[in-house]
């Protein structure tokens, strides 16, 4: 399947099946994490993202199929690869009664106290989070926040983040994805799912794509969107006959505007385009290379 | 597991307070009248000769029974303390793990490196050690005027019903937990155990009366429950046999904890058959 050398594997999955009764969840998941990496797990909302890191983790067992994380079985070991991971789930829960202070206190104890809480109070400072508030008192942002503190604080070498910028604003998304980024720098690999596609496309390195318990696509992010379609406009100085264009490789014409514009999609490099517009009095020409975002939808509406 | 008792313990100590008082007051009331029942004795006794066999039943069913000092104290406190202390046991039992699986903490939990056993040994050893405290606490409440009393019950003594109370206690609170582990809500465990903890007391109580009753009591945990006789003597045999079934009972819910997935908020559950013919008739 992969190159890659198993030990450079830091998650792996083949044939990953999962049901709930008579719902199939995981239809046979296969993925490989790289040491080191942002991987991005992307679907749409019961694709099977959630489950997926739950097997992981050992939260849920799978039907069939199987899971190395850290080059360990999590349903054999499943303390050993916990405590080697930041995990934060997609549905966040906390104890209410606590303050935010006492909740990670309370987590960092179950993890035998192994947080270092100058760097908590760092982390929750860079978050502008207030550990003396109650968890009842925090709104839906502020408790992702503590939930990302969490995960963090005591420097895993595997973080698995469950739409990791679910319910923040704008400002706190780009300082968790600098937290993310910087927990990748110091060694840590990182997997997240998401559906925010701006967020993935800066900062994941590859992304895998999930639909309906599938993956459908794994691929460097930088080359998801060079090998997508590209569409270009063609403006002509005067209308022109342009049937010509319809016989160049790679090239579909989408739509005439009075013979004076054109709209192609092109597959591939546009050299042999631009060679075939030399013919034209071409006034300008407008390329835009589609977002991680449109590649998905994409995706998604091709497969429907 | 040593941080999840410790955690556990110390998130119950409102209710170990609260309980645990409630049953101390009730000894301390019930230990400061007795003399005053001893001098009105002539006349409760003529009156409780007038209730019916079945009213008799839940005293111990004999009116000079409730003269003696064990007769007292179980007329009055120890009857119904395996009620009191179960409904305790009911609800600590099956919101031991079900409470935090159904508001959603424990999925974040058991992805700590706690294994499920450790977790499930630490938090079961804490509603022990709780329902140990409330006994003790209530224990207190029954001894400490002990000495100005004409009871002639000793500390030691009055401390056996406290540990056939807390066998009530375990395996109500062991049956709880298991059925939480079975069934989607803690809700439903706990109506589980807590029909079969008023069905025992009833028929165990009423079995007194009407001997056909006898063979289904004697499946039922009230039946080993001595009450205040157990000052003259503990029952050893009902205790050890009450723990060995509370012990089985944490093994099968330690067993299906081990395996089952791990359920995120608001998952799960059983559709009721009557809301599923209303869906139906509306469709």
């Amino acid at each position: 399947m992969s190159t890659v050398s198993l030990d450079e594997i830091v998650l792996m999955t083949q044939g990953l099946h999962k049901s709930y009764g008579k719902v199939q969840a995981l239809r046979g998941v296969d993925l490989e994490v790289r040491q080191g990496e942002i991987f991005g797990f992307l679907g749409p909302n019961g694709a099977g993202k959630t489950t997926t890191i739950r097997c992981l983790m050992d939260a849920i067992r799978p039907d069939s199929g199987t899971v190395r994380v850290l080059g360990i079985d999590p349903q054999a070991d499943p303390v050993a690869v916990q405590a080697r991971t930041g995990y934060l789930p997609g549905e966040l829960r906390l104890y209410d009664n606590l303050t935010a202070e006492q909740q990670l206190r309370f987590l960092s104890d179950m993890r035998g106290a192994k947080a270092d809480w100058a760097f908590v109070q760092r982390l929750a400072q860079q978050l502008e989070l207030d550990l003396t508030m109650p968890i009842k008192n925090l709104s839906k942002g502020n408790k992702q926040k503590v939930g990302v503190v969490q995960a963090l604080m005591h420097r895993p070498e595997l973080l698995m983040l469950d739409e990791p910028t679910s319910g923040l604003d704008p400002l706190m998304q780009q300082e968790v994805l600098g937290l993310i980024r910087q927990a990748n720098a110091d060694g840590a690999t990182v997997f997240f799912s998401s559906h925010i596609m701006s967020e993935v496309q800066v900062i994941a390195d590859r992304v895998a794509m999930l639909r309906e318990g599938v993956v459908v696509e794994v691929a460097e992010t930088h080359s998801l969107i060079e090998r997508a379609l590209i569409r270009t406009t063609v403006r002509f100085k005067q209308p022109v006959d342009g049937s010509a264009l319809a016989n160049v490789p790679g090239v579909t014409v989408l739509s005439w505007d009075d013979h004076s514009s054109v709209t192609l999609q092109v597959k591939g490099d546009m050299d042999a385009l631009v060679k075939a517009l030399g013919s034209y009095p071409v006034r300008d020409l407008e390329t835009a290379r589609p977002s991680l975002e449109e590649v998905f939808l994409a995706y998604y509406q091709k497969n429907h | 597991m040593l941080t999840t008792f410790r955690y556990t313990i110390r998130w119950m100590r409102g209710q170990i307070l609260a309980w645990g008082l409630g049953i101390a007051i009730l000894g301390l009331i019930l230990v400061s009248f007795y003399d005053i029942f001893l001098t009105q004795q002539g006349d409760l006794l003529e009156m409780v000769k007038n209730y019916p066999p079945e009213i008799l039943a839940f005293f111990g069913g004999d009116a000079t029974y409730i003269a003696t000092p064990e007769g007292y104290l179980t007329m009055y406190g120890f009857s119904m303390l395996p009620v009191i202390i179960g409904i305790f046991a009911v609800l600590a039992g099956s919101g031991l793990l079900a409470k935090d699986e159904e508001g959603g903490q424990l999925d974040l939990i058991v992805c700590h490196p706690v294994s499920r056993t450790g977790l499930f040994v630490g938090r079961l050893a804490a509603f022990a050690g709780a329902t140990v405290a409330i006994s003790l606490l209530g224990w207190l409440g029954f001894a400490v005027l002990l000495g100005t009393s004409s009871l002639e019950v000793s500390w030691g003594q009055m401390a056996l019903p406290f540990v056939a109370l807390l066998a009530q206690a375990l395996i109500y609170g062991t049956l709880a937990l298991l059925l939480s582990m079975i069934t989607p809500s803690r809700r439903m465990a706990a109506a589980g155990a807590g029909l079969v903890l008023v069905t025992s007391y009833f028929l165990s109580s009423l079995a007194g009366v009407a001997p056909r009753l006898a063979s289904i009591s004697r499946l039922l945990p009230y039946d080993y429950y001595q009450g205040g006789e157990a000052i003259n003597g503990l029952d050893l045999a009902s205790f050890l046999g009450l723990m060995a079934a509370s012990a089985v009972l944490s093994l099968l819910a330690w067993w299906r904890f081990e395996r089952r997935d791990i359920r995120v908020a608001g998952e799960g559950g059983w559709r009721l058959p009557s809301l599923s013919l209303r869906r139906r008739a509306e469709a």
